[in-house]
């Protein structure tokens, strides 16, 4: 197989052609109306945020920094500017049920004018009502009322005293009442003159006083009866008055909001209250109780007299609380009390008729707060519930105000991994967010991107307030967000680290007293961040340059290879070469991975190590046994290994300990195999090819050194600029790989050799001599069989002993 | 309707010698016209009476073995026994002796209590002499629901020799004069003037006249009285009110803005049947001058 040619500059980093960029600076270009490259997340919005049926609510998904946010408010701000205004919502007192607040829909902005006409109204009533109960014509008709009464007992009482009177006899008054005597002329007569009468005479006045006494006593008994007559009568005349007094300001606002029926409806039992207290309004010293005025208050909860368009309202503390509305209470000496005033509006009061936002790990950090965004959109209507009664801690009387129908587009934005664990976990959440609107991480680099990616660049900087770029500028701020995204053919469409490098490159060149930014200012930019991120690559870099961690990048070596790692640490990575040994001798066709035996081997890398080692088999003991006792290993690796990159170095490691043919130091390898031998992509190739670059410049120099990758990795290259010089005077070669064989080639220096249609390989080639290698190891270990002396259970999945 | 008005200061007043004899029976009002009865004395530094009457128709009709007292409020009746009855008045003599001790020490004057048995209206006009003031409730005992005017009160109205007052409890009004009432041919009736200045001086009060007057009289009575008011050194007017039912009268005293009455009883109000329910109606401290 022919070796492959070491790759040139051009492919190793795509620049970014001035030419394509036909501008001066970023002050000439337009602002981009939408997002680029969005285009199925907008449609998705654009369906979420049109979609009338309920449950159709949206989640915004896509990594931390994507600039999720400001795009779905600004997006929502646009939609909602063309709908109408939601209506306004108060609660006002329900003279049945106390304890629950009525709740009125008013047509936008007559919230307000409600809310001050009852507030005039009772004004009205405080003064008015008073000034009705001390008119004359009040006073004079509660005296004819009472006079009557008094008259209609002493109508009685007289009539009993002429009845006595005109039987000769005397009704006495006694300080406790009255009692009744015969007499003559007026005056009693003696008892000692009484008892000379005949018995027939005092038989006759006794009957007549017995009679006369229970007459009296009939007419006092009256009285109470009397009393009460008189009582309702002054009630009725007291609602007679105030129904007078009242009529007036009622009528004037009944007939203003003839078009909201419940505002009629609760004028006429404000009417029918104030009727029914009209005596708590008599005194005009103190004036009526300021709780009994409170309660024809009008507490408006949903003001949208400013709002235009259909509300978009983001909720940054979404608890249970501030979602749903609270009750609120007064301290007063000691007690906490409540009423219907002090119902509070929570953001799905506000956001209904419109759209709600919400950071989906907010709301599911808040307790209670996603199982009652839930229960709202389930329900369809908001009842405000405070979190002690929602748990039955509290059992105390409170507010229980009528739900008020809800029609809230709900938006949740939140990262990816949320939205599967949603999907996945809560049986709800695919009923209630059925709308998913997904972030594009990267974009597409082709010829008719590059205006609109200028323009994107252009509008944020112009958003935050930076700097105008410079053509060369633009040019390198889109090569970096290739080497973002990891791709020639890609730009990251990551909002905020684009900002940040736009931010830092502006404070360059402020610094550098500069009005543009130029080239040099986003290279600087890029190359601070990098300084200030590289103590641990430093660090890494010092103990292999003092020999303390081993890499060698010169000469050859038997069962030695620079494989590649990548290590990620917070935001920052990087590479580094990793020395991978192998050992091989005799044995039952093991191959022991000692990462995966010491359990630092995750199952991607115990996957790949089988694969190699049934690759081995396949290839070299395809009608035979693959007599081999061979192990893998990771030098002075203490943290785990994971994934399968290393399995083209692992491969040539193995081949080279069986053969004992030495591999040259001088190359890294990274790159994944398949069963048959093929080179597969990897991850993370910049950084690796980097890492080995900055290792072998700070030991003897970078000349005659390379790296070889897997050629469908090519497509991902951007490298730096050191290493683009080295590839271009030909001192550093990066090779692409398609084929084990390729990089055994690179890496011995023989010839790899194909297998004959016999399956046999050609002389003095390197997989003849591992056949031959591995015949000699079945030859020994059949030799050991036969002497019979191994009875002991022959070679163990991890037999290492050197006996 | 013609309106005199007359100020000028000097207090030029005589002070009526005789006693101020109150009426005590134990009633709340009684206990209210107490209290006046003692300010009237201190300032006339009168000498005080007390008046208690056993009457002696209860007394009578405590002695009769089939009598029951029926109560003013329950309506449920109790025998009425002679020895619970005498104990009764004897508590409330008791109490009406307190009280007028209590009400004249405060003030340094001198008080008699006179115990008496008979009919009330016949012991004080008994005890009265025509320069002494009689003070009373306008009611009782409870008596009858609603009453504004008791027997003893109606007697005393009609046949005292002197000076009448008929104390009430005023609801607190925004009324402040004395208004005297007169008939055009009383003119001269300068017990009745004498009795309105001596009130509004005390109570530092506007006095009113008002002349029930028919349009054939002759008008310079009513300067004269100013003249007569205006040497007296108050501040009084004098209004000719036109000779019409007694109902009209009273509310001609309202609309004048009445805290205190003084009427004569020669006044033809009286003539009027009900008048004087009328003016008891009104619910202000009347003085009726013989």
């Amino acid at each position: 197989m022919a070796v492959p040619v070491a790759l040139t500059v051009d492919q190793i980093y795509h620049r970014c052609p001035p030419e394509k960029l036909d501008f001066e600076s970023t002050e000439n270009l337009e602002d981009l109306e939408l997002p680029l490259g969005q285009d199925r997340m907008l449609r998705a919005l654009e369906f979420g945020a049109s979609m009338a049926v309920s449950g159709f609510n949206l989640f915004v998904l896509g990594p931390t920094g994507a600039g999720k946010h400001q795009l779905v408010k600004q997006f929502l701000a646009n939609h909602a500017a063309g709908k109408p205004v939601p209506s306004d919502w108060c609660h006002v007192f329900n003279f049945q049920h106390s304890g629950k607040p009525n709740a009125i829909e008013l047509p936008p902005g007559d919230g307000r004018t409600f809310r001050d006409d009852m507030n005039d109204l009772i004004s009205e009533l405080k003064t008015a009502i008073p000034a009705t109960f001390e008119s004359e014509e009040y006073q004079s008709r509660i005296q004819e009322l009472q006079e009557e009464v008094t008259r209609r007992q002493q109508k009685g009482l007289f009539a009993i005293k002429e009845e006595a009177n005109a039987n000769n006899i005397a009704m006495i008054t006694t300080p406790a009442g009255f009692a009744f005597a015969p007499m003559r002329n007026g005056e009693v007569i003696e008892p000692e003159e009484y008892e000379t009468f005949s018995d027939e005479e005092k038989q006759l006045v006794e009957a007549k006083v017995e009679d006369l006494q229970k007459k009296l006593q009939q007419a006092i008994q009256q009285v109470p009866r009397l009393r009460k007559e008189v009582r309702e009568r002054i009630h009725q005349l007291n609602e007679e008055m105030v129904q007078l007094t009242l009529g007036g300001p009622i009528g004037e606002l009944r007939g203003k909001w003839e078009h909201v029926p419940a505002v009629v409806t609760h004028l006429d039992s404000v009417c029918n209250d104030v009727v029914e207290h009209a005596e708590a309004f008599q005194d005009s010293e103190t004036g009526a109780p300021g709780g009994l005025l409170n309660r024809y208050r009008v507490n408006l909860l949903v003001d949208n007299a400013e709002t235009r368009g259909a509300p978009v309202v983001y909720e940054d503390l979404p608890t249970h609380q501030h979602l749903t509305g609270q009750i609120e209470h007064r301290a007063h000496q000691g007690n906490l009390y409540t009423d219907f005033t002090l119902v509070r509006a929570g953001s799905l009061h506000r956001a209904n008729g419109g759209y709600l936002i919400l950071d989906a790990r907010r709301i599911l950090t808040q307790p209670l707060a996603w199982e009652s965004l839930k229960r709202v959109l389930f329900s369809g209507e908001i009842r405000i519930e405070s979190l002690e009664r929602l748990y039955g801690l509290a059992t105390t009387v409170s507010q229980q105000p009528e739900p008020i129908p809800l029609n809230v587009k709900v938006v949740l934005l939140g990262d990816r991994m949320l939205y599967y664990l949603l999907s996945h976990y809560d049986p709800d959440f695919l009923d209630l967010f059925k709308v998913e609107a997904d972030f594009e991480d990267d974009l597409d680099r082709d010829d008719g991107s590059y205006t609109l990616y200028a323009r994107m660049i252009a509008t944020m900087a112009r958003a935050s307030g930076l700097k105008v770029l410079d053509r060369a500028a633009v040019a390198r701020v889109i090569e970096h967000a290739s080497r973002l995204a990891s791709d020639q053919k890609k730009l990251t469409a990551h909002d905020r680290v684009l900002k940040d490098l736009l931010a830092e490159a502006d404070h360059w060149a402020s610094q550098a007293g500069e009005d543009l930014i130029s080239v040099e200012h986003v290279q600087q930019a890029i190359d601070e961040r990098e300084y200030r991120a590289s103590r641990i690559r430093e660090r890494s870099l010092e103990q292999i340059r003092r020999g303390v961690m081993m890499i060698a990048t010169e000469g050859s070596q038997v069962g030695q290879v620079n494989g590649l790692s990548v290590f990620q640490i917070g935001a920052t990575r990087f590479g580094q070469p990793t020395r991978i040994t192998a050992t091989a001798r005799p044995g039952k066709g093991q191959v022991v991975d000692i990462e995966r035996e010491a359990k630092l081997g995750g199952p991607i890398h115990s996957k790949a190590v089988m694969i190699l080692s049934r690759f081995l088999a396949n290839r070299y003991a395809p009608m035979g046994e693959l007599s081999l006792s061979a192990s893998l290993a990771f030098e002075q690796s203490y943290g785990g290994v994971e994934g399968d990159s290393a399995s083209v170095a692992e491969t040539c490691v193995l081949l080279s300990a069986i053969t004992g043919v030495p591999l040259r130091q001088s190359l890294a390898v990274t790159g994944s195999m398949n069963q048959h031998g093929e080179v597969q992509a990897v991850g993370g190739v910049n950084e690796k090819i980097e890492g080995f670059f900055n290792v072998c410049a700070q030991s003897a120099g970078v000349d005659g050194h390379g790296a070889l990758l897997p050629a469908s990795n090519v497509e991902h290259l951007m490298l730096n600029e050191q290493v683009r010089e080295a590839v271009q005077d030909a001192r550093f070669s990066i090779y692409p790989l398609s084929h084990i064989d390729q990089a055994i080639e690179l890496l011995t220096g023989m010839e790899a050799g194909v297998a004959g249609a016999d399956g046999v390989y050609p002389e003095n080639t390197f997989n003849r001599r591992v056949a031959d290698r591995l015949a000699e190891f079945a030859e020994v270990s059949r030799k050991k069989d036969d002497d019979g002396a191994n009875g002991s259970g022959g070679n163990g999945g991890n037999n290492n002993s050197d006996d | 309707m013609v309106t005199t008005t007359a100020t000028t200061d000097k207090p030029t007043v005589s002070i009526p010698a005789g006693r101020v004899l109150i009426l005590l029976d134990g009633s709340r009002l009684s206990l209210a016209a107490l209290e006046a009865a003692a300010e009237i004395a201190s300032a006339r530094n009168a000498e005080v009476l007390g008046i208690f009457v056993e009457e002696l128709n209860l007394l009578r009709t405590a002695g009769y073995g089939f009598a029951r007292e029926v109560g003013g409020s329950s309506g449920l009746a109790r025998p009425l026994e002679a020895t619970v009855l005498q104990a009764r008045m004897q508590a409330l003599a008791e109490q009406a002796r307190r009280s007028l001790q209590h009400a004249m020490a405060r003030r340094g004057l001198v008080q008699t209590l006179k115990l008496c048995r008979g009919r009330v209206a016949e012991e004080v006009l008994n005890l009265m002499q025509p320069e002494d003031l009689v003070v009373l409730g306008r009611v009782g005992w409870s008596g009858i629901p609603g009453t504004r005017l008791g027997s003893t009160a109606r007697a005393l109205l009609r046949q005292a020799p002197g000076d009448v007052l008929l104390w009430a409890e005023p609801r607190p009004r925004r009324q402040n004069r004395v208004v005297v009432l007169l008939n055009h041919d009383q003119g001269a009736n300068h017990r009745a003037l004498r009795v309105g200045a001596e009130l509004a001086r005390r109570s530092n009060q506007p006095l009113s006249v008002l002349l029930r007057t028919s349009p054939e009289d002759d008008p310079s009575v009513a300067e004269d009285m100013l003249t007569f008011l205006q040497r007296e050194g108050l501040a009084a007017r004098v209004r000719r009110i036109p000779v019409a039912s007694a109902g009209a009268a009273v509310r001609a005293m309202q609309e004048e803005g009445a805290a205190q009455l003084v009427v004569s009883r020669t006044c033809s109000l009286f003539a009027d049947q009900g008048a004087e329910v009328l003016l008891s109606e009104l619910n202000l401290p009347i003085t009726v001058t013989p």
